[in-house]
């Protein structure tokens, strides 16, 4: 698992496990069981995170997006990777390279 | 008809 880096649009991201997720009320609230933690992601974030079932680049990951919403590729862009880095800030993801798909 | 986009944040809970 990397932390501590700097994403990029070629890293490839999944959900890390050991959380515990529900809908409440079009929002996506998380439970870290390991940290005890609970998150809110919204209604993007969760879209966000269910993109992320499986491993997929973060580019990929933009375009799914973009077919869904209504938004530019670069705000999508910077809105993605910096939601992202805060997600693997509180290692509710992990992160690999293209290529090094687990 | 694409939903409107809003950017996504992560909203620690304290619970």
């Amino acid at each position: 698992m990397i932390t501590n880096k700097k994403l990029t649009l070629d890293d490839v991201v999944v959900q890390a496990e050991g959380n515990i997720v529900s809908d409440m009320d079009g929002e996506k609230v998380m439970l870290n069981v390991s940290r005890g933690k609970y998150f809110n992601l919204g209604d993007v974030g969760g879209a966000i995170w269910d993109a992320m079932s499986a491993p997929r680049s973060i580019r990929n990951l933009v375009q799914i997006l973009m077919v869904e919403y209504n938004v530019e590729q670069s705000v999508c862009e910077e809105h993605v990777l910096s939601f992202l880095g805060n997600l693997l800030d509180n290692q509710l993801i992990d992160v690999g390279e293209e290529g090094t798909r687990q | 008809m694409k939903k409107e986009w809003n950017q996504p944040t992560l909203e620690v809970l304290d619970v």
